[in-house]
């Protein structure tokens, strides 16, 4: 049995997970701003609907707890209901309180995962590797049969998605950085950067050299998101302690940049996790406090737009918009680095349905999701989408490839470094 | 009625209907659909989620050759108990049946299936320059068909009415299982208008026709803030004497102020009431009536006067208001959203008396009325939790609306009966009534299969008549009612005669029954801008001595009496201004219909419904009309000839009169 939270920090207050579930009064404000809703019609795949059942879960009255399994399974913690309810219900941390209430035991491939990326990541590293090799030999698609046998088709589904795994990573490619005396920031490189996309940590940190000066690599671990949704919560807590410590010594001051959203999302509630220690409470909120995603650090960058981009709009990442309320700032830096090749998304703020392991394990409804993504994409015209989420870089990715071809996703900070680079050879100067 | 529990033998029949994913069975998923937005639960036996007409028929028939009571929902919102199926059975959701199916500029209208949400069908149309003008404030999420069963109305229908004056017509899979459209034009009894507001008793609508409107050039809001809910009901009083219609007239208390302002700090004025009025029309139109409403608000001392015309500073004005509800969900876990309506000028007088209760029981609740139409809602903090403060919260609702049926008003306006309110639906009516509102529902739905329940009060339990004394029969109609009385005694059949313009031979074998020479005005709520008046009256004559006063009826020129006129229903739109109705049944027993209150959804439609009847339903003594400010040339338009009788026409008829004892000609 997986431990729960038990006590959720809320936009209320400080209350137990009960509580924060039954603060749900069933108004159903939010069922249009929930995607799993809007798809299939079916009130037990709407905020509200996974709201009850946690609450009956936890009052024990429902005869057969499994039934709420795919209700809550099918939750892609996109956080768009709370953003659309008055109490600010956290949803998407009732709906993980029901997911660990039912879990027997986290799944050990999660597990070992987590520890890997936390805690091993040489070891996490040769093997991701040795399996890119492997990719590239064509030898994995041989084991797609034996992980959908084992019961595992979501990660049969993530070996054909992933196309590009890199063979450096980014932490090797940013340790070999000078370390600055005095670091006016400092880089959190999150797992999807650090392993998927070296490109666009090196593009943040490019960014972040140009618009604030000095500054160094944390040379983190993971923050601990993929424990908190799918492994054990304890798991989360080893992670943001170390993540903590490594800030910490890192002067305790400076501002911690991250570029996945999903992830400086977490950091910033690292709090939550330590609602029984106060120690710990206290030091997760100062680090909290200094923690900006990508999309804040560029909101008010003064950015020269890009010369020559083919038309280009923005997907905003749920845990910028939803989770973090960086909705403006997202599309304010978009909108200027675009300058006039910028197109406006309808609904740019609708989960594309890549949601961490989601499109892996809830395949039919991520694929309707992302359809619908592509098609309003398709619609702007633009041949260049950006976002903030490594999720959303992957599932666009294989998204457009699929269903509109002509456009390609990057990462905001990509175009913002070269924004800067076109600065630099135009003698412009760029500055925050 | 007993109904029988479902098998898994029905299940396994029923899935076998319907196709994949189309039925929920699994316990978690039937808690999902246990609930609608009040805190009534009850789960379910199993979900149908419907995509087609076909699959709506289908379970319907379903149900009713088993036995098996079932539930049309939307989207879940209402505030009345409306969708939770207190006896298992079947929840049918209409959610999935969410296409616009046409849109037609030129002759105004929308074509929808009813699980079309609200804003979906307004962004569809604001890019064609238009709108539909019903817009609760659950208009993000809740579906047309939720706001047809509920008649919901809006801030906006001040000025363009409730969904029932922007339905054009419906198509319903009728407690038989057979689909039927019923419109607004049809000729005879008004069946549409019973559709409408039925709460899905009466049928599951399948698709709806809208009315559509033209998205006003100029709008302009203003807000104002008062010394006193006297001052703040005095101005709107004035600005409608004025012959302005601002489309929304919204009303704040001072707690609510407070409240809202703790929460979002809209920066309203600090007063005992402010009002946010909105006019619309072309830019002109707009700023002129913004001017008189703002002239209007000095004279009737407010201090403080804001006003917009940019739609981002006028959304500013409106966050206070629409934060209202969300101060509240904030406080704690649930909100009860009362819901009881008064005629205007007493509005200040009931939120007196709310105020009252409030502090009797120990509550604080966030006043917000719809002041142009002396709709009110108490909104009220509780845990649910918490069975002695449930308890006490449900006991000062409560007590709040008997206030408003003491104060001449309903119990309510826009949010409908369902659970909720049925016992409280006594306080209004009396039981000959609610018996006539059962018969109804039996006539259409023998078996009490779909959304049992709701609505009327359970069969005994106390039957002490409404809170107010009905007004007193005048001697004339007490004759009336002996002679009824006397042929119903006998099994004679009479013949109903208005002012006779209509027809003029009276058949051998009835008793002629006349309300000629019935032509007194009751009631002339100039304030309120309601009167009431005897059936015999002569419409001309009417609206002579109602226009000597500044005030009218938005009607083509039509002679004879008033009682003919709408038991003709020559113009389908005379709908638009029947509040109310004084009946003279079969048993030659009198009921009181509707009321005078310009929103109303406590039972029936029933005064819409006897409209186009010609005199089969029963005999119209008095009416209650909405009045306006300004006159209007409406064209002359002819006479339609009368009606044949179809089958659900003579289910209403053996509601009302079993025996066929009123002009029975037609339903021969
Ligand atoms: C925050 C909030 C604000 C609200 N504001 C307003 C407001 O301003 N004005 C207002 O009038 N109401 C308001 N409501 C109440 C509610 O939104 C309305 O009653 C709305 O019309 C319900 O629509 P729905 O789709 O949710 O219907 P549901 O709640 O699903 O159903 C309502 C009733 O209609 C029946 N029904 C549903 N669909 C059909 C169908 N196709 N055929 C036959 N019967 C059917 C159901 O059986 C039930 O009895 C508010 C509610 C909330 C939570
Ligand atoms: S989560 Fe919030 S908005 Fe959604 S039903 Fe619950 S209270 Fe209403
Ligand atoms: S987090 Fe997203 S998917 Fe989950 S209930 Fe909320 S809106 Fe729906």
């Amino acid at each position: 049995m997986s431990t729960e939270l038990s006590r959720l920090l809320t936009d209320l207050g400080e209350k137990s997970s009960y509580d924060a579930a039954s603060q749900c009064c069933r108004c159903g404000y939010c069922e249009q701003a929930c995607p799993t809703y809007v798809i299939t019609g079916n009130e037990a795949r709407s905020a509200r609907g996974r709201n009850q059942m946690v609450r009956l879960l936890i009052e024990k009255r429902l005869a057969d707890p499994a039934s709420a399994r795919v209700g809550l399974d099918t939750c892609l913690l996109c956080g768009a209901c709370t953003a659309a309810c008055y109490a600010r219900v956290p949803t998407a941390d009732i709906v993980l309180e029901g997911r660990r209430m039912l879990a027997e035991k986290s799944h050990w491939l999660a597990r070992i995962l987590c520890r890997l990326l936390s805690e091993h990541r040489g070891l996490l590293a040769f093997g991701l590797k040795a399996a890119n090799l492997a990719k590239r030999l064509g030898l994995t698609a041989c084991i797609r049969p034996f992980l959908r046998l084992i019961g595992l088709p979501g990660l049969a589904l993530a070996e054909e998605h992933v196309r590009e795994a890199p063979l450096t990573f980014l932490y090797e490619i940013l340790r070999r950085r000078p370390v600055a005396a005095d670091p006016q920031w400092l880089y959190f490189a999150p797992c999807g950067p650090n392993f998927l996309y070296p490109r666009v940590g090196q593009a943040t940190v490019a960014v972040l050299e140009a618009l604030r000066g000095n500054g160094n690599f944390l040379d983190n671990g993971c923050c601990g998101l993929l424990a908190y949704n799918y492994g054990d919560v304890e798991d989360a807590r080893r992670a943001a302690r170390r993540n903590i410590v490594l800030f910490e010594a890192a002067g305790g001051r400076s501002p911690v940049v991250g570029d996945c959203s999903s992830c400086t999302a977490f950091l910033k509630s690292y709090p939550q996790l330590f609602l029984g220690e106060p120690d710990w409470r206290g030091r997760a909120e100062r680090f909290a406090a200094v923690v900006l995603d990508a999309p804040e650090l560029l909101r008010d960058a003064a950015l020269p737009p890009l010369a020559g981009l083919a038309p280009a709009t923005y997907h905003d990442s749920c845990r910028a918009c939803h989770g973090q309320g960086l909705k403006d700032a997202g599309h304010a830096a978009m909108r200027r680095l675009a300058g006039p090749s910028y197109r406006e998304l309808q609904e740019s703020d609708v989960c594309c349905g890549g949601a961490g392991a989601y499109a892996f394990r809830n395949p039919g409804l991520s694929d309707e999701l992302i359809r619908r993504k592509v098609g309003r994409i398709a619609a702007t015209g633009a041949r260049l989408v950006a976002a903030s989420g490594t999720s959303c870089l992957i599932q666009l990715a294989q998204g457009l490839k699929k269903y509109y071809p002509e456009c390609e996703v990057v990462h905001l900070s990509e175009l913002a470094a070269r924004a800067i680079a076109q600065g630099a050879q135009d003698g412009t100067q760029a500055g925050a | 009625m007993t109904h029988k529990q479902m098998l898994p033998k029905d299940i396994r029949d029923l899935q076998r209907m319907l196709p994949a994913g189309a039925l929920l069975v699994g316990e978690a998923e039937l808690a999902a659909y246990a609930y609608d937005a009040t805190a009534q639960r009850a789960r379910p036996e199993a979900v149908v989620l419907a995509r087609s007409v076909e699959e709506v028929r289908h379970t319907v028939l379903f149900c009713r050759e088993r036995r098996i009571p079932y539930v049309a929902r939307g989207a879940g919102t209402n505030l009345s108990g409306g969708c939770v199926p207190l006896r298992g059975g079947v929840v049918l959701s209409l959610a999935r049946m969410d296409r616009i199916l046409g849109i037609d500029t030129t002759a105004l209208t929308a074509v929808v299936e009813p699980g079309v949400v609200n804003l979906k069908l307004q962004e569809e149309l604001a890019r064609t320059g238009h709108y539909y003008a019903p817009d609760p404030s659950s208009f993000r999420v809740s579906t047309i068909g939720g706001n047809i069963a509920e008649n919901a109305g809006g801030p906006r229908c001040l000025k363009y009415g409730v969904t029932t004056d922007h339905v054009l017509a419906l198509e319903a899979v009728m407690p038989d299982g057979g689909l039927e459209r019923f419109s607004a034009r049809d000729a005879g009894c008004e069946l549409m208008s019973l559709m409408v507001g039925s709460e899905g008793t009466l049928g599951v609508v399948t698709k709806a026709w809208l009315r559509l409107l033209p998205l006003p050039e100029g709008v302009r809001t203003v807000l104002a803030g008062f010394t006193s809910v006297d001052a703040a009901v005095r101005c709107v009083s004035a600005i409608v004497a004025a012959g302005v219609l601002p489309r929304a007239l919204e009303a704040l208390d001072r707690a609510t102020v407070a409240s809202v302002e703790a929460y979002n700090r809209a920066g309203y004025p600090d007063a005992d009431a402010v009002l946010l009025m909105e006019m619309d029309g072309t830019p002109d139109e707009a700023a002129r009536e913004a001017e008189i409403v703002e002239r209007l608000s000095r004279e009737h001392g407010a201090t403080e006067i804001r006003s917009a015309q940019e739609a981002g500073e006028r959304e500013r004005l409106w966050e206070g208001r629409r934060g209202a509800y969300a101060a509240c969900a904030r406080l704690a876990p649930n909100v009860l959203v009362e819901d009881g309506v008064v005629p205007r000028e007493r509005l200040p007088e009931a939120v007196r008396r709310i105020q009252e209760i409030a502090a009797s029981y120990g509550i604080k609740p966030a006043l917000v009325f719809h002041a142009g139409d002396g709709n009110l809602h108490p909104n009220i903090s509780y845990d649910e939790r918490d069975p002695e403060q449930t308890a006490r919260v449900k006991a000062a609702g409560a007590q709040m609306l008997r206030a408003c049926v003491e104060l001449g008003g309903s119990l309510s306006g826009e949010h409908g009966i369902g659970t909720e309110k049925r016992e409280a639906m006594r306080w209004l009516h009396t039981p000959r009534a609610l018996k006539l509102l059962r018969d109804l529902k039996r006539a259409f739905d023998p078996e009490d299969l779909a959304n049992p329940d709701k609505m009327f009060p359970e069969p005994g339990g106390s039957e002490s008549g409404p809170l107010i004394a009905a007004r007193a029969l005048s001697p004339q109609v007490e004759r009336l009612v002996s002679q009824v009385k006397e042929c119903a005694s006998l099994g004679r059949t009479m013949a109903i005669v208005g002012g006779g313009s209509r027809w003029k031979a009276v058949p051998p074998d009835c008793v002629e029954i006349s309300s000629a020479g019935l032509s007194a005005v009751l009631d002339w709520d100039r304030g309120n801008y309601t009167v009431t008046v005897e059936a015999g009256v002569s419409v001309r004559a009417l609206r002579a001595a109602l226009a000597a006063e500044g005030f009218h009826l938005h009607w083509p020129d039509f002679d004879g009496s008033l009682g003919g006129l709408l038991a003709a229903k020559p113009w389908p739109r005379l709908r638009d201004d029947i509040l109310g109705m004084r009946l003279i049944l079969a048993d030659g027993e009198v009921v009181d219909l509707g009321g005078k209150v310009v929103k109303n959804v406590a039972g029936y439609d029933l005064p819409r419904l006897v409209l186009g009847s010609w005199g089969t339903l029963g005999v119209m003594v008095d009416v209650t009309l909405k009045l306006r400010s300004s006159p209007r040339d409406v064209p002359a338009v002819e006479d339609p000839v009368s009606f044949a009788a179809r089958a659900w026409q003579k289910k209403v008829k053996q509601a009302f009169d079993p025996k066929n004892l009123f002009n029975p000609w037609f339903h021969s």
